[in-house]
């Protein structure tokens, strides 16, 4: 049996997980996302990137920035990588996507803030 | 007492020391890993011949005090300069000094070690301007505070420093101790002409202080006590020895010297050899190094650590003036276990301890000593608690064993006057004594050139405009012609950009976070920088045209950042 | 003179919400923001987490406000940003208050004040850390400030005191962007924080989590050297025996935030010692009449969502504000329970519906809430844990108890019989 929390809200519910062969039995979560947690979690993790990039303006030295979905865990210190040899050299609006498809992954770089458009 | 019986007297408490006099020393000699047998043996050799000093020639083998602490630099800035005066020390009594001899035609010349003024016991203190009741006649100390205490009115007025002078209360739980109390008192008054003192009902007091301890059956007051930002103090007076042409090199230590028939002839520090014609040694813990480097070592130095704690300024109605509790007790030492203390800011301050140390430059805090104090001085204000610390830190005082000071020529170097062993009084009896340091500077001088008056002094100096304090129509005004000064960047104590901007243009500009805070306030508050440090970084890249992660903290090693977190290019 | 029925002190989350409420609601409303731009912290949290409660998404800090910002910008609603408030005054009219900003001073007339101030740090000699005084001890917020606002790192490796939620997430965020996070270390016996956050921000990064250990003491004269950390015993009193010193270059601290009330102290308003935030009736209205509180000011939340949630309950009230006499009945927190937000009941207003904020004062497991008035249990409430940095939300509508103000409600905590 395995014990994990789950990440998806704050609730942060203790799942425990047991594997009977190839079916899992997951129980502690108060809804249904734990669920679906726990089994990425056991097969293939998966995170949300959240960072800055670097911009060419002097007001605003880093914009913040995150993955629009969530990329396989081991890839996080490859997408950071990326981000930080990326410059921002437009100003662009919150929701706007800066990289698309980082490193492989389905997942863009969107803009997190509008402050560039103020 | 004759050398040979103190000598006996030595060797019975301390067998491993012994104590030779020669050229008006009495050196002690031995060896020890206990600093404070140290500490007492010296102590016992003082002799009551005021111009006799104790050498202590003690080998300490216990921790060794780390090598003193020295700037990066490494130029040629003040190489082959001829300064009339060269002043060793940005502290109180250096920059007083500086001031005063700014008055005259001379080249003068400060240098300080550290990345700013008053960043050892002169930034480092409580801030009271002492009446002096603790002292009887007979020594400098209680000469000078006399003559200091005076000053102060119309030296804050000029410099634009604030002073409050909001009078002592020595507070007293035993009623039957009036007596003798009184009859201190009367000596004080007019035997050692601390004409103010006087004894106060344990009522009066408590209409003067509502928080004091109803116990408190009367008190010794003195209305000539008072307070001063120590730091805002040396500032000033600096800045205003460099308006009327003095200079100042911070981050400037003297690293030797050169001595030839009886007379110094170079001055080495990292940013050059300079030849003076005077030098002048307030160099506080270090002042006994300077000595010796001269070839006029008749003197020593030990450390005393004394550390304070700042209240927030919610807790400032706790106390109006300064006070502590005394306790009739043999006095041990010259510990004055601290005291209250309303500060120009509307803090309360304090402390502090006292506590012998061979590291000169260890600032550490630690819990024991706010515990000492606090324990104390409940006894005072019994509402006071711990609770309202906002902040606290420990300064180093530089006294002798003979708990003077030393104010005079040197003894085998003639272009030398000391300026040294200054300890409590000393922010108090500092402008006093400045005038008589330039004096005797000017006397060396004069015996060589002319040296004139200089007209164009003006003993006037501005410090940055407090808009916070000022009327509605002063700040508008001002508002309007520099917007800087609308825009708050410290929540705490409400401290503009503009303000911040002003002490960065200041005469001497120290553009490091605590350089501006100590200028102006930025982060003094309750939330101590964590909201505007960034902000003052900031301010002071922009003003300094400099990346943000070259702005430091204090000094080129007191680094804040390590550089962006970006690269822009592939890592 | 400008006028206003509703000013609202300060633009993160709980004045947004806030101002857009009262706005709403039909109030002339003015926000006021000390910085440039609107937001409050949020600017910097650049994390996800936000808003799954209110929007049941997972956005960041400058997301969530964004959505805020934006309904405040399409109302049109009156801000005044880059304004600090120096001084605020009653007169028969109103709040006189004193905006200093870059065009000068001006004072505005207001009916109402909401107090949406936020919160600050606990700093380093708040916790009584001894040793030097040496650049590279932070707080987590100012560290996140520098890396995530100005680009800056304060770090290259580094010890966090402090198991809050803004420690965990900084330790993250510094190991994303390359530094060595050492560990973190944390007094208590239990965590300060979110559970999620302990697991996402250190365990998927492998940082320890030192529980009952604290740091001690702080080397280094310029740039800070190390840190001296130690066990602590029940009492909280560090172990000689395991003391050790730790070789790093900054020490961030996250040991507690404290609700920003410089000006509900400076207008003599009470304030509750569990809180530091002001006493407060079901309105959010403060014991001193016209002037609300909410968000961090009020009481430290644990999610933005309640934050939010607080402005809101402060401006519609703030809004349909009408001076009349109120009378208390008191809530106090009794065995097991830290504090309870609102402190009081309004008795006299007819509509005493009410949302409990609450927190456990320790780790609970399978035990039953119970709100008692006058001694009488008047409803149960099971739980299954109850975490004190989980904050617990609980509407309860008071109206059918005929409460009085005599009447002393209090919320505790049973402990189910095994």
């Amino acid at each position: 049996m395995k014990e994990m929390v789950c990440i998806v809200c704050p609730n942060g519910c203790l799942l425990h997980i047991d594997t009977d062969g190839n079916d899992l039995k997951i129980s502690g979560q108060k809804c249904k996302k734990g669920l679906a947690f726990a089994k990425t979690e056991m097969t293939a993790p998966m995170r949300t990137v959240c960072s800055t990039v670097k911009t060419a303006f002097k007001d605003v030295p880093v914009l913040p920035v995150r993955t629009d979905r969530e990329i396989p865990k081991e890839k996080i210190f490859s997408v950071m990588a990326a981000l930080n040899s990326f410059v921002l050299q437009e100003r662009c609006g919150i929701g706007e996507v800066l990289i698309e498809k980082i490193c492989g992954t389905d997942a863009d770089i969107i803009a997190t803030s509008n402050i560039l458009k103020e | 007492m004759k050398i040979k019986k103190l000598k006996n007297k030595l060797k019975k408490s301390f067998p491993a020391f012994d104590v030779r006099e020669e050229n008006n020393c009495r050196i002690v000699t031995g060896e020890s890993d206990n600093w404070n047998d140290i500490i007492n043996a010296c102590s016992m050799c003082v002799s009551k011949d005021k111009n006799v000093h104790v050498v202590n020639d003690i080998r300490y083998t216990g921790k060794a005090e780390e090598p003193m602490r020295t700037p990066v630099e490494q130029d040629s800035f003040l190489e082959g300069k001829e300064p009339d005066v060269l002043v060793i020390g940005g502290g109180i009594s250096g920059a007083t000094i500086l001031r005063e001899l700014s008055k005259w035609k001379v080249d003068a010349l400060l240098v300080e070690k550290e990345s700013d003024l008053a960043m050892h016991a002169s930034g480092r203190n409580d801030g009271e301007i002492h009446p002096g009741v603790d002292l009887a006649k007979g020594s400098l100390k209680q000469h000078y505070v006399l003559l200091g205490n005076r000053l102060f009115p119309d030296l804050s007025d000029k410099l634009d420093v604030p002073f409050d002078r909001c009078g002592q209360y020595a507070c007293f739980t035993q009623g039957a101790l009036i007596g003798f109390v009184g009859l201190y008192a009367l000596k004080r008054k007019y035997i050692d002409g601390c004409s103010d003192t006087k004894i106060i009902s344990g009522r009066t007091l408590r209409q003067k202080e509502p928080n004091s301890n109803p116990d408190f059956k009367f008190a010794l007051y003195n209305p000539s006590a008072g307070c001063i930002c120590p730091y805002g103090l040396t500032i000033a007076c600096a800045e205003n020895a460099v308006q009327n042409g003095a200079a100042v090199s911070l981050n400037t230590v003297v690293t030797g010297m050169t001595v030839e028939n009886g007379k110094i002839t170079a001055v080495q520090t990292n940013r050059g050899t300079l030849h003076p014609k005077i030098v002048i040694n307030a160099a506080g813990v270090f002042a006994e190094e300077i000595a010796k480097m001269a070839n006029d070592r008749f003197y020593s130095i030990h450390p005393r650590r004394g550390t304070n704690s700042i209240l927030d300024r919610k807790a400032g109605r706790l106390m109006n003036g300064i006070a502590s509790v005394k306790v009739l007790e043999l006095h041990s030492g010259h510990t004055k276990g601290g005291g209250l203390l309303h500060t120009v800011h509307g803090n309360i301050l304090a402390g502090p301890d006292a506590v012998e140390t061979n590291e000169r430059e260890n600032f550490a805090t630690t819990p024991e000593s706010i515990n000492t104090v606090f324990t104390k001085q409940k006894v005072t204000v019994p509402d006071l608690t711990e609770r309202d610390i906002i902040t606290y830190f420990t300064g180093v005082r530089a006294p002798d064993f003979e708990e003077d000071f030393i104010i005079e020529n040197g003894r085998n170097t003639k272009n030398l006057i000391h300026c040294a062993a200054i300890q409590s009084p000393g922010l108090t009896t500092a402008p006093a004594v400045a005038k008589d340091v330039a004096r005797m500077a000017i006397d060396i001088l004069q015996a060589q050139k002319l040296v004139l008056r200089n007209d164009r002094f003006k003993s006037e100096r501005k410090a940055p405009p407090r808009l916070a304090e000022m009327s509605v129509a002063k700040r508008n005004r001002l508002i309007k012609e520099n917007p800087d000064y609308g825009q708050i960047v410290c929540r705490c104590e409400e401290i503009s950009k503009g303000e911040i901007i002003d002490a960065l243009n200041a005469p001497i500009c120290v553009p490091t976070v605590d350089g501006v805070k100590k200028r102006v306030r930025p982060g003094m508050g309750r939330c101590q920088g964590g909201f505007c440090s960034p902000l003052v970084a900031q301010i002071i890249a922009e003003h300094q045209g400099i990346p943000l992660e070259q702005v430091t903290k204090a000094g080129e090693k007191a680094f804040l950042l390590f550089g962006e977190t970006k690269g822009g290019d592939a890592q | 003179m400008k006028q206003y029925d509703v000013t609202v002190i300060g633009g993160g989350p709980a004045g947004l919400a806030a101002a857009v409420e009262a706005h709403k609601n039909g109030a002339k409303v003015l926000l006021v923001e000390r910085e440039a731009r609107l937001g409050g912290i949020l600017k910097q949290c650049i994390h996800d987490g936000f808003g799954l409660v209110r929007f049941g998404e997972k956005l960041t800090g400058p997301e969530y406000a964004q959505r805020f910002m934006q309904e405040f910008k399409d109302l049109q609603i009156e801000a005044s940003t880059l304004t600090f408030v120096t001084k605020i005054e009653r007169s028969s009219e109103g709040f006189l208050l004193t905006l200093v900003n870059r065009e000068g001073l001006s004072k505005i007339l207001s009916q109402t004040i909401i107090l949406a101030t936020g919160c600050r740090e606990r700093t380093a000699k708040q916790v009584f850390i001894h040793g030097t005084r040496p650049a590279g001890v932070f707080t987590a917020g100012t560290a996140q400030n520098f890396v995530n606002l100005c680009g800056c790192m304060p770090t290259k490796k580094c010890v966090i005191l402090g198991s809050g939620d803004i420690g965990l997430i900084m330790a993250r965020r510094l190991t994303l962007e390359g530094a060595q996070v050492l560990g973190v270390y944390e007094i208590q016996p239990t965590p300060s924080g979110l559970t999620r956050n302990i697991h996402q921000c250190l365990y998927d990064y492998d940082i320890p989590l030192h529980l009952s250990h604290t740091v001690t003491r702080v080397f280094g004269h310029d740039r800070l050297t190390g840190v001296e950390v130690a066990q602590v015993d029940d009492n909280k009193r560090p172990i000689e025996e395991t003391k050790q010193f730790i070789e790093c270059d900054a020490l961030i601290l996250s040991v507690g935030l404290i609700p920003e009330n410089e000006i509900a102290e400076n207008l003599g308003i009470q304030t509750d010692p569990h809180t530091k935030g002001p006493f407060c009736d079901q309105n959010l209205q403060t014991l001193h009449d016209g002037i609300f509180s909410c968000g961090n000011a009020l009481h430290v939340n644990d999610l933005v969502d309640y934050v939010s949630e607080s402005g809101e309950t402060a401006g519609r009230n703030a809004a349909k504000w009408k001076r009349f006499n109120r009378s208390f009945a008191s809530i106090e927190p009794s065995d097991g329970i830290s504090y309870v937000v609102p402190q009081r009941i309004n008795v006299a207003d007819e509509n005493m519906n009410t949302i409990l904020y609450f927190r456990s004062a320790k780790v609970f497991d399978k035990v039953t809430l119970q709100i008692l008035i006058n001694e009488k249990c008047v409803f149960e409430k099971k739980y299954n844990h109850l975490r004190p940095p989980e904050m617990e939300r609980l509407p309860f509508d008071f109206t059918a108890f005929g409460l009085k103000n005599t009447d002393t409600v209090k919320l505790l905590i049973k402990e189910d019989a095994q």
